[in-house]
This record gives structure tokens, C-alpha cells and sequence, in this order.
């Protein structure tokens, strides 16, 4: 029997694909770590509170992009919320501290998530209000797939990555030439230096947790249609955490490209490996040891910024 | 020259394609108080972090008491008898005073874990001598009213001298202080240098120290070396280097 | 008076270091510790089975955490792995081993130093990672070990439902258990032997707290380049906190499974385990040995309080679903709060209470 070349090819496209998946969930990371120094644990549970949050609207027969403007709204008052009474009041404090409180945050938010909607799975069809024919409502199989080469390309991660790819661009494009954006760098390279210039600190900061929780929202309506809006989509984002930390914590690119690997990695891992490890479920684990192996030899990750102590 | 205890032979030191000292040569006598001086940035801190391992030089050779300590890991340089202060003040902020003191001592303690954990013979009898001879340096430092308190709410004056504590309690042959009257007031600093200089008299211990208060360093030291954008300008006795040109020029700052 | 603190003075430096100073103090911890382990056997099985018992399994389990990432600063989310591992081994090691050599309280040690093996080989990492990154690490070892146990079910002896109950021969000490006509495997037992368990290991992490290399431990966590200077070996050190923490957390899931449910369940260790020990941790007071179990209590009880306030005002209007979600607002809301206030965590407002009471009727 030849090596299935088509098969494998097929896997590292659809790897590449969730990779973008991930990265999406992963940039929402980056962002707060780059302008604040802290890992927003919470990360997770802003997309899952997103996103249950719009479901609920449109199952009441809200129309889509009324919902979506909404639910927009309401991450934004979130972000502005949160930094306002969670991070203001321990800027003073060393990092770590403000890491347990965005632990503490995100248990908040999946209880009160939950406390408010419920705990039902939610499916997401996005093709139902969006009439792009590359979403036609039909179960995932051949037909929702693009023939290329013969290799079948799922419909929706195209319709993923294009997003994806959106929007890092445009982040990209607020990070390099917009002035918010370069008082944002200004505000992660040295918080205090930065407010010795002038630039209003807790403005930029509201910006910043207000524009991570519409990328939440953008991520977990993507993830939701793969997986349906629950619980288990914070486990998705759980897997997002190598793909940041193999991107490195201060870079975009990196989370990008991190997605990928991960992506990949993890699907040929659990193709290839499983028979051999004997049992599937590998790709829960794998995925972390890729990360570990990277660390391992670059401890701030391939794109961060290395941490230069002092003495 | 066998009382001298610390030589350093043409050193250079990069980072990348910054050099922070070029062929730096000079020697540490037995017993002497040695300053290094010079305008900021002229790499006093880096030819003390090589000293003690905590860099490595790309060239040079540096000898503490015959042996060849060049590329030595700092925990060997303090096993084999060097003690130092950092710029910044390096105490563990979630100790107290006393605590961090008795972690200068933790190369004394040979108690293991287990023994440690059950509270029984010599991880007691250890506990308490390290404790006498932590007691003999915080009377001698005048620390006696802030044991019990958290450094982290020491002032700036204070948390130096825990430190200078710390590091005499592992009873070093040679002190390497960076910068230790730093943002002291006139009172603190003349505390501070006659402690340097009684930890000398008393207990014959070489130490070199970088310092900015030239006031200081002509009244202690016994030897000065002046550094300026990484190369040595002066090496002598405190009334040699005064009458040094190059030096007066590097200070007053005339361009070269 | 009785509780007195002023007026004694301390002659010598061993002394200086005892953890309980006051006599009052001393007499009162031996009470109490003597009073639990003679009266709680006594209590009705449910006080025992869903409410010491359990506290005490967690609450050893924070204790491990907080010897990592509370002392030691290296942040951990693999906890419910590494007590996985020690309920797994403990489970396997009395199945296979002959009944003349192994007995509960052996295996459940030797389990607790294979799960401070896996500690060590996954803290490894620790060496060149540091901070958030090493998340990833502990993470690892959390989502392997579960596999692991999942795919080879060997060792859980094969059973079809992944759920296996200890049978009561387990608790036979080398048949102690017909020499005091007391049946080990009831819970009074049960409790007996995790009370013990407990109060040793409590004890030996204060004083390890204390001790040199509790300051080790501290140094690592708080400046490690400047703790490598003064001679302190930081990667033994990490290495040594990862053991130790993970013995404890290993002994914790042994006791878990053994004293507390009675069955070895993979479910028990899942990932939002790891987390509610965090929670604990954090709440309870980061490096505080009392914050530990003040924390577990808390965190323990609150859904079980909660609960029990909603069938007695509302008649049972609290289903399940609303239990975890409130109770998860609250942790939350408590662990914000706490940062912003009180750091320290429950340890840290009892301590400041303390110093109120002193100083009643002043303010300061």
C-alpha cells in the first residue's frame, strides 16, 4: 500500500485551517498581554459569553446583525467594565496577581454565562443569515466541500481563515499605522513610561479589553458553527493556550503562526501517532507537548520578546 | 605578588555588537578596599557581574587566589568565597529581614529536606548556630529593631544594609559590593562606609566596590580604579588617581 | 487572663522558632487536634463522608499546591494529574502487590513518591521556562495523564464502566483491623487514617516552611538569578518543590479515592479539578499553610451551604445547574476582591483580625 499522499495532504490542509481557528482565539490573547503584561485567562469565557449571548438573541428571533451589533455592544461595555473595576485596582500589583484575577474573571464569567442563558448546547448556523453560497446549509459532508486538486476542502474553514485572515490584517493595520495603536505598544513596552508621556493609560487599556472582547465574539461564532455554542467551548480555547505560548505572548505573527503548527501537529498526531500509542484522544496532550518541545528550546517562544532580567 | 587575591587580565566583555569593557587589567590585593569608579555607563557593573560568574568574558582571564575563575557558574564563585550587594536591590520581597539574612547562610546548612521537614537533629542545632552567627551581623549592621519585618517595607537605606547582612553572613573571603551607598542620605552613607570599613579592619575582608561618591571612595578605599566607556583610565592609590588628567577630563566630561 | 501574649520572654533561639509561641496556644492546638481525632469518628456518617473526609483529601491537595506555586512561585495547573497519579498507583499497587507486603498506608506513600517522580520529570522544563509559559508543562501532564489512565485500562483492571469500587479487603491492615474488632473499611476508619495522613504532612510542610530550604523554595520564587549567587541551587530546588508538592498531591488523590468516595474514578481528575484547587489556593492565601485549609473549607462548602440555603428559604428552588454557576460568580467575585484587598487571601485577613482584637478598643 503507497503512502496516501492526497489523505495527508488533506489532513495538513485541514490542519492548517483549525490552526487559523486557533490563532483567532490566540490573537485575542496577545493583544491584552501586549499592551498590559497580563495573560488573560479569561479569554475563553469572554467567547463563550459572546457568543451564547448572541445565540440566545437570534433563537428569539432577533434578526443576525441586529444581534451581532448588540452583542458587539455588550463586549465593549465588558471590556471597558472589566478593565474599570478588575485591572484598574491592581495595576499596582505584580503580574501574577493579575493572572489570578483574570482566573478569577473567567469563573465568573462561565458561571454567571451560564447563570443567565443556560447550559444548553446552542448549534450555530451561520449560514443561515449570511447568504454567501460558500455556506449552504448542508451537512458536513461532500457537499459543503470545494474540490481543489482533488483534495476536499471544507466550505466553512475557508469562509474561517478568510475572517481570520481579515482581521489580523486589519489589527495589523491599527497596530502599525494608527496612532491608538502605537500609543497601545507604547503602553507594553513600559506602562509607567508611557503614562510619563501622557498617553492615558486607562483609555488605551479600555480600548484594548473592549476590541479583544469583539474578537472574542468574531472567534466564537466561527467555533460555534464547528462545535455549537457550550461549555466545551472553553476546552477548545484551553487548546489555544500552546498556540500562543509556542507564538510567544507579545506577537501576532507568532499566534498565527503558532495556530498553524498546532493545527497541523496536532492532526497528524493524532492520525499518525494514535495506532501506534494506541488510543485516540492523543490530540488532547499533543498539542502541549509541541508547545513544550518549542519552549524547551526557545523559552519566550519563537516570536516573543525575551524577558532580559537584570541584576 | 602572592598576596594578591583577584587578578584580571584583559578582559573584554560584549553583548552582541555592544562592548561594554575592552581589556581591562587590574589587581585586587589581600585585605585592601578596592573602588571602581567612573561616569555612568562606563561598565563598572558589568566587570563585577564577570567577576562573580554572573557574565561570561569573551577574552581575558580573571584569577581569584591562583585559580582560574574565568567562566566559573556564580553559585561556585560564592561556594568558593565571594559574597556581593547588587545595583538594584536584589532581597526576596516576601521575607523578612531575618529570612533573608539566613538564606546568606544556606551554603553552611548540610541538613537535608527530610530532616528539614521533620524537625529533628541537625536541621534544629543547624537552624540555631546559622541563627548565632545571623545574630552577630545583624548587631554588628544595627538591624536588631527589624528582624521580624517584611523587607519589602524597609526604606531604600535599610533594605542595602539587610542586603550588605546577607551577604557577610556567609563569611566570604572577598566582598564584591555594586553601588552600596546608593540613594543614601549624608547620615546613612557615613553609617554605611564605616560598616564597609570596620567589616575590613575587623575581619580582613577584601572587597571591591563601585561607587559614585567620590567624597567616599577617597576617604575608604585603598586603591581606585577608574573606568570610562569601558577601558581602564586610572589605577592607583586615591591621591594618584586625583591628580590624574584623564580622569578629571572623563568627569568633567571633556570630549574624547 | 488566660490568653495572654505579653509577658513571656524568649531565652533562646530555638524558642524563637516554635510554631505555636504562647502555652495557651500549644495546650489549645492539642486539644483541639486530640478532641478531632477522638470525636469526629463518632459523628454520623454523612458529617464524616461528605463533609470532613472530602476536606481533608482537597485540602491536603491545595497544601501540595501551595508548596509549588505559593512557596516556590512556579505556577501549576496539573494538580488533579499528579493526584490521579497517586489514587492510580495506590489502587494498583494494593491489587497486585501480595497482602503480606503492602498494606493502605504504605501504598498510599509509595504512590505519593511515583506521583513526586512524574512531578519532577514534568517540572523539568521548569529549568528553562519560566512565568506563564510553564503553564504549558503542567497542563501537559494534567491532559497526558488522563489519557494515559484512559487508554491503558489496565490499570483500572479492565472494568467496562472505567469506574472501579475498592473492595473492603483493601483496608485490612495486615489485620488490624480484627485485633481492634473494628472494621476498617467504615468510615470512622477511613477518617482515622486521613486525619493522621493529614496532620503529619501539614506539620512537616510548616516546617519546611521554616526551615532552609523553605527559604530556598521563597528565593526561587522571588529573584532566582540573585538566589543562584548567593549559592541557593535553584534547579535542584525547583526540582525539589515539584517532588514534594506532587508527593502531597499524590497522597491527596490516593485519599481522595480510598477515604472519601471508595471508588477510583477518572472523572475526578479532570482539569476544572486542577482549577477549583487553584481557587482554594488563591482564596485561601498564597503561601500560607492555615490559607490552605481555610480555603479548601471555603471553597468546599460553599455550594453545599448554598444549596442548603436555597431548600431551607426557597424550598429547594437551587437545581444543580444554578449551584455551580453561582458558585462559580462567587469564586470569582472572591478571588477579585481578595487581590484587590487582601492579597494574603483568608490566611492573611485572619492574621489582620488577629491584630484588631489586639488592639481593641484602639484602632491602631
Amino acid at each position: 500500500m503507497g503512502f496516501d499522499w492526497v489523505y495527508l495532504i488533506e489532513v495538513l490542509v485541514g490542519g492548517l485551517m483549525s490552526g487559523v481557528m486557533y490563532s483567532l482565539v490566540a490573537i485575542g490573547f496577545v493583544l491584552i498581554y501586549k499592551s498590559s503584561g497580563i495573560f488573560n485567562f479569561a479569554q475563553g469565557t469572554m467567547l463563550l459569553f459572546a457568543s451564547l449571548t448572541l445565540v440566545k438573541m437570534t433563537e428569539n428571533n432577533v434578526d443576525f446583525w441586529t444581534a451581532l451589533a448588540v452583542a458587539m455592544g455588550i463586549m465593549v461595555v465588558f471590556g471597558i467594565l472589566t478593565e474599570r473595576f478588575v485591572i484598574r485596582p491592581l495595576a499596582n500589583q505584580d503580574l501574577l496577581a493579575l493572572f489570578m484575577a483574570t482566573v478569577g474573571l473567567a469563573t465568573f464569567q462561565e458561571g454567571f454565562s451560564q447563570f443567565m442563558w443556560d447550559s444548553d448546547i446552542h448549534g450555530l448556523q451561520l449560514s443561515k443569515f449570511l447568504n454567501l453560497s460558500l455556506l449552504e446549509p448542508v451537512p458536513i459532508f461532500v457537499a459543503d466541500h470545494i474540490a481543489w486538486l482533488d483534495i476536499l476542502l471544507p466550505k466553512f474553514d475557508i469562509f474561517a481563515s478568510i475572517v481570520a485572515g481579515t482581521m489580523i490584517v486589519v489589527l495589523a493595520f491599527f497596530f502599525q499605522k494608527t496612532r491608538t495603536g502605537l500609543s497601545l505598544r507604547a503602553v507594553s513596552d513600559d506602562h509607567m513610561a508611557a503614562m510619563a508621556v501622557g498617553i492615558p493609560l486607562q483609555k488605551v487599556w479600555a480600548i484594548v479589553w473592549a476590541v479583544t472582547g469583539v474578537i472574542a465574539l468574531v472567534a466564537g461564532l466561527l467555533w460555534a458553527e464547528r462545535i455549537s455554542v457550550s461549555f466545551t467551548l472553553i476546552e477548545a480555547v484551553m487548546k489555544a493556550l500552546p498556540v500562543i505560548l509556542i507564538g510567544g505572548l507579545t506577537s501576532i505573527p507568532g499566534a498565527i503562526v503558532g495556530g498553524l503548527v498546532i493545527g497541523v501537529g496536532e492532526k497528524l498526531g493524532e492520525i499518525y501517532l494514535a495506532e501506534h500509542l494506541g488510543g485516540q484522544g492523543v490530540e488532547l496532550w499533543f498539542a502541549y507537548f509541541i508547545a513544550l518541545m518549542f519552549l524547551v528550546f526557545r523559552p519566550a517562544g519563537m516570536f516573543g520578546e525575551k524577558n532580559i532580567e537584570r541584576v | 605578588m602572592s598576596n594578591v587575591m583577584l587578578k584580571i587580565e584583559n578582559v573584554t566583555l560584549k553583548f552582541g555588537g555592544v562592548v561594554a569593557i575592552t581589556n581591562i587589567s587590574f589587581d585586587v590585593v589581600k585585605g585592601e578596599i578596592c573602588a571602581v569608579i567612573g561616569p555612568n555607563g562606563a561598565g563598572k557593573s558589568s566587570m563585577l557581574n564577570v567577576i562573580n560568574g554572573v557574565y561570561l568574558p569573551q577574552e581575558g582571564v580573571i584569577t581569584y587566589n591562583g585559580k582560574n575563575i574565568t567562566r566559573i557558574a556564580p553559585r561556585n564563585a560564592a561556594i568558593a568565597g565571594m559574597a556581593r550587594t547588587f545595583q538594584n536591590i536584589a532581597l526576596f520581597q516576601g521575607m523578612t529581614v531575618l529570612e533573608n539574612i539566613m538564606t546568606g547562610r544556606n551554603l553552611k546548612m548540610k541538613s537535608t529536606w527530610l530532616e528539614q521537614g521533620l524537625n529533628i537533629g541537625r536541621a534544629r542545632t543547624e537552624e540555631r548556630e546559622n541563627r548565632i552567627a545571623v545574630e552577630k551581623v545583624i548587631k554588628f549592621l544595627q538591624l536588631e529593631q527589624i528582624r521580624k519585618t517584611p523587607v519589602a517595607k524597609l526604606p531604600y537605606g535599610l533594605q542595602k544594609r539587610v542586603e550588605l547582612a546577607r551577604a557577610l553572613v556567609a563569611e566570604p573571603e572577598i566582598l564584591l559590593l555594586d553601588e552600596p551607598l546608593a540613594g543614601m542620605n549624608l547620615e546613612e552613607k557615613q553609617d554605611m562606609s564605616c560598616f564597609i570599613l570596620e567589616v575590613n579592619k575587623e575581619y580582613g575582608l577584601t572587597t571591591v566596590l563601585i561607587e559614585h561618591d567620590m567624597g567616599v571612595v577617597m576617604d575608604i578605599s585603598d586603591h581606585v580604579v577608574v573606568l570610562d566607556y569601558g577601558k581602564k583610565i586610572g589605577d592607583g592609590t586615591p591621591s594618584e588617581i586625583l591628580k590624574n588628567q584623564e580622569v578629571i577630563d572623563a568627569y568633567l566630561g571633556v570630549s574624547h | 487572663m488566660i490568653y495572654r501574649e505579653t509577658g513571656r520572654f524568649i531565652t533562646n533561639y530555638l524558642s524563637d522558632r516554635q510554631i505555636f509561641p504562647l502555652r495557651f496556644d500549644k495546650f489549645a492546638i492539642s486539644v483541639i487536634l486530640l478532641g478531632m481525632l477522638l470525636w469526629f469518628p463518632t459523628l454520623s456518617e454523612y458529617w464524616l463522608s461528605a463533609h470532613i473526609i472530602p476536606i481533608l483529601a482537597v485540602g491536603l491537595a491545595t497544601l501540595g499546591l501551595n508548596i509549588l506555586t505559593g512557596l516556590t512561585g512556579q505556577l501549576s495547573l496539573g494538580t488533579a494529574g499528579f493526584m490521579c497519579v497517586g489514587a492510580f498507583a495506590t489502587y494498583n499497587l494494593m491489587l497486585r502487590m501480595p497482602d503480606w507486603i503492602m498494606s493502605l498506608p504504605f501504598a498510599i506513600i509509595i504512590s505519593g513518591v511515583f506521583a513526586g517522580i512524574l512531578g519532577v520529570i514534568f517540572g523539568l522544563p521548569s529549568i528553562r521556562i519560566k512565568g506563564f509559559y510553564l503553564l504549558v508543562s503542567t497542563l501537559a501532564a494534567q491532559y497526558f495523564v488522563w489519557w494515559f489512565f484512559n487508554t491503558y485500562t489496565y490499570f483500572l483492571n479492565y472494568t467496562p464502566s472505567g469506574v472501579v469500587a475498592i473492595p473492603p479487603r483493601f483496608y485490612d491492615y495486615f489485620g488490624l483491623g480484627e485485633l481492634l474488632g473494628v472494621n476498617m473499611a467504615d468510615y470512622p476508619a477511613r477518617f482515622v487514617l486521613a486525619f493522621i495522613i493529614c496532620v503529619a504532612m501539614t506539620y512537616f510542610a510548616k516546617n519546611l516552611l521554616r526551615s532552609n530550604t523553605g527559604r530556598n523554595f521563597m528565593s526561587v520564587r522571588d529573584r532566582d538569578i540573585a538566589a543562584g549567587v548567593i549559592g541557593i541551587p535553584v534547579v535542584k530546588t525547583k526540582m525539589l518543590a515539584f517532588f514534594i508538592s506532587c508527593f502531597y498531591c499524590g497522597v491527596a488523590g490516593a485519599l481522595y479515592c480510598f477515604c472519601y468516595i471508595g471508588n477510583v474514578d477518572l472523572m475526578i481528575f479532570e482539569v476544572d479539578r486542577s482549577f477549583t484547587i487553584l481557587f482554594m489556593l488563591i482564596i485561601g492565601g498564597l503561601g500560607s499553610i492555615s490559607g490552605s485549609w481555610l480555603g479548601a473549607i471555603f471553597v468546599y462548602e460553599f455550594p453545599i451551604v448554598f444549596t442548603a440555603a436555597g431548600d431551607y428559604l426557597f424550598g429547594g428552588a437551587f437545581d444543580t445547574a444554578i449551584v455551580e454557576n453561582v458558585s462559580n460568580m462567587i469564586y470569582g467575585i472572591f478571588i477579585i476582591a481578595l487581590l484587590i484587598r487582601e492579597p494574603g487571601g483568608f490566611a492573611a485577613l485572619w492574621a489582620n483580625t488577629k491584630q484588631k482584637l489586639r488592639m481593641w478598643p484602639y484602632p491602631h
